[in-house]
């Protein structure tokens, strides 16, 4: 599904990948650790297509296509979904018509039919259920006011109604309480299917006790430096990174 | 001054002269004082730049037009998209009253509505010494050449205590017929002691004709009173649009103005707010979006005169293409009003890097208990909020619409006549959506 080979690219003017190959396939879910500043945040906004983010060499290969040459909307029409690590709020903008006029380009991408009215709210209504967000979210401005936890149950509120192919969250579980992790996870799992795949950012093993991952890298220096299954993680969580630096330096 | 600039500069005083002389004879009292008032504006002439109150904006352009006195005219073949369709309307076509276009509901006892030409067949004295009285000696250049050129207009009335429900919505629409013609409407609403009314002015021209409005609407609310207007200007692209808004207030008296300009070649509203009673309050929103090369001006003047009044000011620039915006926000508290308390807040957003909104707040405060406020601030659509919107499937034309959809709206959701802040909404929406498609 998803395929990068000897990535590298600038934040701003910062050299931040330094060759970074990762291959998800579909049904997969990769977990990617890694110290602060190793460059996971720059890796998931480079796959949206921020600005600002320049890509200064190597490939990504997305279902066949080239998503480095996608602009940000037709990857998100293609499938590609990123939960930011900072949602952004948008005051003014109601969350009912960002979830709308998202899932109908989508669609209409696709060829499909817009939604009418009901079977929106339907949709919208069985989402927020699953996501155990109240419905007096859906009039309020994008994010504006919301919590740090409930921006990023947001998130995967709006993951939940588009329904991607690849979903990229960065740091999803940052923030959340002990009941909102799992409800966060619910609605990570319930979206797992053989066609999906979902690459998750997460400095924590907790996360990875609810959304068990095929696959475990460490992300350091701008590169994917050891790779390997869920056991990973908890060796990360016992014995920090520095082990797998010297490894990788050796 | 160069020869050539002093021979454009006495163009415009027989250009006016000759288009009155052709419009208006006789000797009676109300044309002597349209006689006085041409001779007034042609003695200043048009305001210019070096005047403070016209700083940003040159009527260069507008000055080297000769336009002459609309005639009555048939409506073109398209009706207006109507702002409002309940309640009493009334339809101004070229300055003049289109009675075919208007419809008037029964009023309530207490209300009268009458077109200008009525009251004047009615009681010309009443009218020329309401005239003398509040035009005369006030009023700048180009009211007063309003005061000489206007043909029709709408006299509201309401007595004291009378509760009016529904608004009356006065179109001024101007036609294909109006190319090379200026008129001059003329509003006079008296609204007595704990009155309450609503009044929408719809400002509408036809695409690619060039034609002048300059318009004067006055208010006058007694003890108590309260009256709601909604300015609403489209014009045409082409056109010169000029509209003078004055409101006294008497004791605990209110005035709450949306004042919207989205339409015109050059356009400016001038708001002058009285506070002249203890316990009055004025709030004024505005929403100016000049695109293109448009150039649009708010220009706002409060005077708290009586102590314990209150105002405030809402307004909101949206600049694209070459457009340029201006808000000029005047507020004098004079020595003896004590006790004021008066907010201004300017927000600008520019789409573009060749647009320009200036904005000028004034502050003269001669008293010293006062709570006056008044903040400004110009940014361009957040990038971040942008990139976030289209990483949820949106185009980008689409997401910059949301943006400038959700900047206007903090002045549109302040609107509580519904289908004229749902009409406006659908205009902002369009107006933008077709502008970043121009632009992609
Ligand atoms: N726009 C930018 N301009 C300059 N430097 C940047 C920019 N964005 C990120 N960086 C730098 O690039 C490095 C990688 O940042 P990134 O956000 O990708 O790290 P991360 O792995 O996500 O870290 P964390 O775990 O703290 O979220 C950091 O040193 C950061 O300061
Ligand atoms: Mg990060």
């Amino acid at each position: 599904m998803l395929s990068i080979k000897n990535l590298h690219a600038l934040a701003g003017e910062k050299q931040v990948l330094h060759g970074l190959d990762l291959e998800v396939g579909a049904g997969e879910v990769h977990a990617i650790m890694g110290p602060n500043g190793s460059g996971k945040s720059t890796l998931a906004q480079v796959l949206a297509g921020r600005e600002g983010y320049t890509v200064t060499g190597g490939s990504v290969t997305y279902k066949g296509k080239d998503l480095l040459s996608l602009s940000p909307e037709e990857r998100a029409r293609e499938g590609v979904f990123l939960a930011f690590q900072y949602p952004v709020e948008i005051p003014g903008v109601n969350n009912v018509y960002l979830l709308k006029a998202g899932l109908n380009a989508i669609r209409k991408h696709r060829g499909e039919s817009e939604m009418d009215a009901f079977e929106f709210l339907t949709l919208v209504r069985e989402k927020m259920k699953l996501m155990q967000m109240d419905e007096s979210f859906l009039n309020r401005g994008v994010n504006e006011g919301f919590s740090g936890g409930e921006k990023k149950r947001n998130e995967i509120l709006q993951m939940a109604v588009l329904e991607p192919s690849l979903a990229l969250l960065d740091e999803t579980d940052s923030g959340l309480d002990i009941d909102a992790l799992r409800v966060v996870a619910n609605g990570v799992n319930s979206l797992r299917s053989p066609d999906r795949a979902i690459v998750l950012v997460t400095h924590y093993q907790r996360l990875l006790d609810y959304i068990e991952p095929d696959h475990v890298h460490v992300l350091s220096g701008g590169k994917i430096i050891k790779s390997g299954d869920k056991s990973l993680a908890l060796e990360l969580e016992k014995r920090g990174y520095d082990w797998v630096k010297q490894e990788a330096a050796a | 001054m160069s020869a050539v600039d002093a021979k454009a500069t006495a163009a415009p005083v027989e250009r006016y002269q000759a288009a009155f002389d052709a419009r208006w004879q006789g000797n009676d009292e109300l044309t002597a004082l349209r006689r006085a008032a041409l001779d007034r504006f042609l003695s200043t002439g048009f305001p210019t730049q070096r005047d403070e109150a016209w700083k940003y904006t040159n009527l260069r352009r507008l000055e080297t037009r000769s336009f002459t006195s609309a005639d009555a005219s048939a409506l073109d073949a398209h009706q207006p998209d109507w702002l409002t369709t309940t309640g009493t309307r009334i339809a101004l076509v070229n300055g003049h009253w289109l009675p075919a276009l208007s419809s008037q509901t029964a009023q309530p006892p207490g209300v009268t509505v009458l077109t200008l030409k009525q009251w004047l067949q009615r009681d010309p004295a009443a009218v020329a010494s309401y005239l003398k009285e509040h035009d005369q000696l006030t009023g700048n250049a180009l009211e007063q050449l309003n005061l000489a050129f206007f043909e029709d207009g709408v006299v509201v009335n309401l007595a004291d205590n009378t509760i009016l429900d529904e608004p009356i919505y006065i179109v001024h629409q101007s036609t294909t017929a109006a190319a090379g013609r200026m008129s001059h409407p003329r509003i006079v609403v008296r609204a007595g002691r704990n009155s309450r009314a609503t009044i929408v002015e719809h400002y509408l021209g036809a695409n690619e004709t060039e034609y002048f409005t300059n318009s004067v609407t006055r208010f006058e609310v007694a003890a108590g009173g309260a009256i709601a207007h909604f300015r609403v200007q489209q014009e045409a692209p082409r056109a010169f649009h000029i509209g003078h808004i004055q409101t006294r207030l008497a004791k605990d008296a209110r005035y709450c103005v949306h004042d919207i300009q989205l339409g015109a070649s050059l356009g400016r509203t001038g708001i002058t707010g009285l506070l002249e009673g203890a316990g009055s309050h004025a709030a004024l929103f505005g929403l100016f979006a000049p695109m293109g090369n448009q150039h649009l001006d708010a220009h706002t003047h409060l005077d708290h005169i009586a102590p314990h009044t209150t105002s405030e000011e809402d307004y909101r620039g949206i600049a694209g293409g070459r457009g340029r915006g201006v808000f000029n926000g005047k507020i004098i508290v004079r020595p003896d009003a004590q006790k004021i308390d008066s907010r201004q807040s300017s927000r600008n957003l520019l789409l573009s890097a060749t647009a320009e909104i200036d904005t000028k707040p004034e502050l003269e405060i001669y008293a010293n208990d006062v709570k006056c406020s008044h903040g400004a601030t110009t940014g361009q659509l957040d990038a971040t909020a942008l990139f976030y919107l289209r990483s949820r499937g949106l185009s980008e034309s689409d997401a910059r619409a949301a943006l400038i959809r959700a900047f206007a709206e903090s002045i549109l959701s302040t609107i509580d006549l519904a289908p004229v802040r749902a009409a406006l909404e659908k205009q902002i929406d369009e107006r933008f959506k077709l502008a970043n498609e121009a632009k992609a």
